[in-house]
């Protein structure tokens, strides 16, 4: 490994504590936190859950926030591990504009959704709360409790989601992007999801008994945890010590099942291997496993299987501590990596409570709590389609350097990005509501219409059959259309990532999914329409249709979802992990949701703009015939203007392409925003053509590519028609402010 | 019972939502699953709830379901005899 990864701090709140010191306790005396339901208002009473033992009330209590404030129970457990986290590593508010944050949430605002949905279609009431009914939105409230972090992005992998940020996080440390990044995950319980995991059938109705020869099924929990990651010299700098080393990490697609895990276990195996080939450790030195173990009769097998192949007869000690917590869903990568820290530094495995008989060809857990000096332990975190990831956690051996005292404070850093590795735009391809899968735009342009009728489409029967597109939403059919299309012109015959933006993911069966859980009640509800609406489904069953074992995760932070994406596979590729990758911004609305948004100020100001988008692109360090060069990327999070003009200059291009729409009520502000930015630049437009959508940067990309391989720029696209003939374009910068906090720049050169 | 082994046919071609397929389409006695129609655990799932909806039969564990879904012609006879609506 590069550089080493310091864990200088962390916080975590779950069912056995507020707190790493009640944490600690619980697991050393053996204490679940698994119990009848108390603060989630549902029908199933039947299940035992792992709750935190606290109402949403009173954590505002605890973190002094006024019950006016707008704010969900993700938000609310992610601020008190992220207190508990930021105090843990000595970082104050004045530090955090140096800071990054990443977190990990599937269920975002759903607490609030489940319970409004009704009055968020019929009427005014509780409409402040749609705004926070993505997953962006709630780490961005998270965050900003404490103060202003440089930039903030979010992974939604499902139950691997706080896994795959904090190795986001460690692999922004290598790339030298960051010196500190906060990284993990929230998620609290929902009538939602637990209703959801219901359908599939894989609640247990009694205390989960993982890697038993009884288990039926899991039981959900709830909960958050944040790590601190820091680089050796920033720690060293600012006089703090590495309470842990995260010393690999593996990110593999299992590739197999949207809600089971393949017999071999083969995502799980191969990103174990990847995290102990990047530590450069063996499996011997291995001396304690984590598991993911959530008591399901398909997990407990598939990973006793992964654990086999890849330890042979030398099966480390192993445990789930699911029994203690409940399954914390997104949460449980970070949750349980803080357990393996407090294992680390306190010489315990933690028992597989409730552990009796062994199961048939599986592994045979550690059932009591033992003391153990551990060196190397690693920590599994899998989630729904396959996106399995694996970290490789290990304790400080001597102290990695003496604490300066009153060291010289945090390292300014994070400096714009540059890439040693030349990155190729290979090809891009996107539908749209006009403009279906093709070209013509830039010779017929037809002016967006707002529309929901999807006749518009392709048929989809080349790239899917009847009996696949059976429990696909039209975003997944899009996706896959654009996908298998980009992947065709790109030229390659393999892929090796898959990476996905969607600022609102699959909205189509959220809707029927709630929509049924609000009208019919908590029972007999579809499991096809909860298992297609959460985010990382995209990608997942992208993988899935073209068998990719690679790299795989989806981003959703709101009109930053695409760039997140952009961003991961272009430090995959610097970091040579990858040679090349198929990156896809995908939205779909409906009606319903549409309605809503508008409702709650979210979007649909200006009638034309109703947030589709379906587009990929395939970017590569290898050359071949390619649209364009992907030379410089920026996020920023509320930027000062100083700062915002400091990063335009790294991007300054002939052309500039612009959000504005030509209709909308903000284009005289963010056309002065431009000017001011880029002064010397032609400016352009796209979305009165495209429409405008969470990840319509992508489309973005997508415009400006084709056009630099044309060498033209058609004339709608001009701003001021008055500068229609101006030059070939050289370079073409995307500079995207869609949201109000965020912003991002791509540059792209012919 | 070829009433309701149609039926079911239609009931099963709405649930799955499989598209430009007709009763006529799916044989009595073919499987369902596996090489068959080529249906796979989450059907399995959609077709208890459609069971429970229309029948009145609810399945306490989703293994059960491996014997009753072998074909329309089975599921049928299941049906038939433990109704409750």
């Amino acid at each position: 490994m590069a550089i080493p990864i310091l864990i200088t701090g962390c916080g975590v709140v779950s069912a056995i504590g507020r707190n790493k010191a009640e944490t600690l306790d619980a697991l050393l005396n053996n204490r679940s936190g698994v119990g009848p339901l108390v603060y989630l208002k549902t029908e199933h009473k039947e299940f035992p859950v792992g709750e935190v033992k606290m109402s949403d009330e009173e954590m505002r209590k605890h973190l002094n926030i006024n019950d006016k404030a707008i704010t969900t129970r993700t938000a609310l457990m992610g601020m008190m591990a992220l207190d508990e986290a930021l105090k843990d590593a000595c970082l104050t508010p004045d530090m955090l504009p140096e800071v990054g944050f990443i977190s990990g949430t599937t269920v975002g605002g759903m607490d609030m959704s489940e319970q409004f949905y009704l009055d968020y279609v019929n009427n005014e009431k509780h409409k402040e709360y749609i705004a926070v009914h993505d997953c962006g939105s709630c780490s961005e409230m998270t965050a900003e409790h404490f103060g202003s972090f440089a930039f903030i992005t979010t992974l939604s992998t499902a139950c691997s989601s706080a896994a795959n940020a904090i190795i986001l996080g460690a692999n922004m440390l290598r790339r030298g992007e960051a010196n500190i990044v906060v990284v993990g995950g929230s998620e609290c319980i929902t009538k939602f999801h637990l209703n959801g995991f219901n359908s599939l059938m894989i609640l247990d109705t009694k205390p989960c008994r993982p890697f038993d020869a009884t288990r039926a099924g899991l039981n959900l929990g709830e909960g958050a945890a944040y790590l601190v990651l820091e680089t050796e010299e920033s720690a060293k700098r600012r006089g703090v010590k590495a309470q842990a080393i995260l010393s690999g990490y593996g990110n593999a697609c299992d590739a197999f099942h949207q809600t089971a895990s393949s017999p071999d276990g083969e995502g799980a195996y191969r990103a174990m291997k990847e995290a102990l080939e990047l530590a450069d450790i063996q499996p011997d030195e291995i001396d304690y496993i984590n598991a993911h173990g959530t008591g399901t009769p398909n997990n407990d097998l598939s990973e006793s299987h992964a654990v086999m192949r890849l330890f042979g007869d030398n099966i480390p000690p192993m445990s789930s501590t699911k029994p203690f917590t409940g399954h914390t869903t997104s949460a449980s990568g970070s949750i349980e990596a803080v357990f393996c820290i407090l294992a680390l530094q306190h010489g315990f495995v933690p028992a597989n409570l409730n552990w009796s008989q062994p199961m048939d060809d599986g592994i045979a857990p550690v059932y009591q709590s033992v003391k153990k000096e551990l060196k190397h332990v690693l920590c599994n975190a899998f989630g729904f389609g396959g996106n399995d990831s694996s970290l490789l956690i290990s304790r400080v051996a001597e102290p990695v350097s003496e604490p300066v005292k009153g060291g010289e404070g945090i390292v300014p850093s994070i400096s714009a990005s540059t890439s040693p590795a030349t990155i190729y735009v290979l090809s891009a391809q996107q539908i749209s509501i006009q403009q279906p899968l093709c070209e013509d735009w830039m010779t017929k342009p037809v002016e967006y219409q707002t529309s929901f009728n999807r006749s518009i489409d392709p048929s989809f029967k080349e790239y899917v059959s009847p009996i696949e597109a059976r429990r696909m939403g039209k975003i997944l059919k899009r996706a896959l259309a654009t996908s298998k299309e980009a992947i065709k012109a790109s030229g390659l015959e393999s892929i090796d990532a898959i990476i996905t933006g969607t600022g609102y993911g699959c909205i189509e069966n959220t809707e029927v999914f709630l929509n049924a859980l609000s009208k019919e009640g908590e029972q007999m509800l579809s499991p096809t329409s909860f298992m297609q609406s959460t985010h990382n489904t995209i990608s997942s069953l992208v993988a899935i249709q073209l068998k990719n074992h690679g790299y795989n995760v989806t981003y959703a932070h709101k009109g930053i979802s695409f760039d997140s994406a952009v961003q991961d596979a272009m430090l995959q590729m610097q970091l040579g992990k990858i040679n090349s990758a198929l990156v896809g911004g995908h939205d779909e609305m409906t009606e319903t949701f549409y309605n809503i948004l508008k409702k709650g100020s979210v979007m649909g100001q200006d009638e034309e703009m109703c947030g589709e988008a379906a587009m990929s692109v395939v970017l590569s360090t290898e050359k071949r015939d390619s649209l364009c060069k992907l030379v410089n990327f920026k996020m920023l999070h509320k930027p000062s203007m100083d700062t915002l003009k400091a990063v335009a200059k790294d991007f300054q291009a002939d052309y500039v392409l612009t959000g504005i729409s030509g209709n909308h009520k903000s284009d005289e502000a963010y056309l002065n925003e431009c000017k001011d930015l880029f002064g010397n630049s032609i400016l352009l437009k796209y979305k009165h053509l495209f429409g405008e959508s969470f990840t319509s940067s992508g489309i973005g990309m997508y415009v400006a590519a084709h056009c630099l391989k044309a060498g033209n720029i058609p004339a709608h696209l001009f701003v001021n028609k008055d500068e229609t003939k101006g030059k070939k374009p050289h370079k073409i910068l995307i500079f995207n402010h869609t949201d109000g906090n965020n912003y991002s720049l791509t540059l792209l050169e012919a | 019972m070829d009433e309701l082994i149609y039926k079911l046919k239609q009931q099963i071609i709405e649930a799955l939502n499989l598209e430009d397929m007709k009763p006529e389409d799916i044989d009595d006695n073919a499987s369902l699953f596996g090489e068959g129609l080529g249906l796979d655990s989450i059907d399995a799932l959609e077709l208890i709830v459609m069971m429970e909806k229309n029948y009145g039969i609810k399945l306490q564990d989703p293994a059960q379901g491996k014997e009753i879904f072998k074909s329309v012609a089975v599921m049928a006879d299941f049906i038939a005899k433990n109704r409750t609506k």
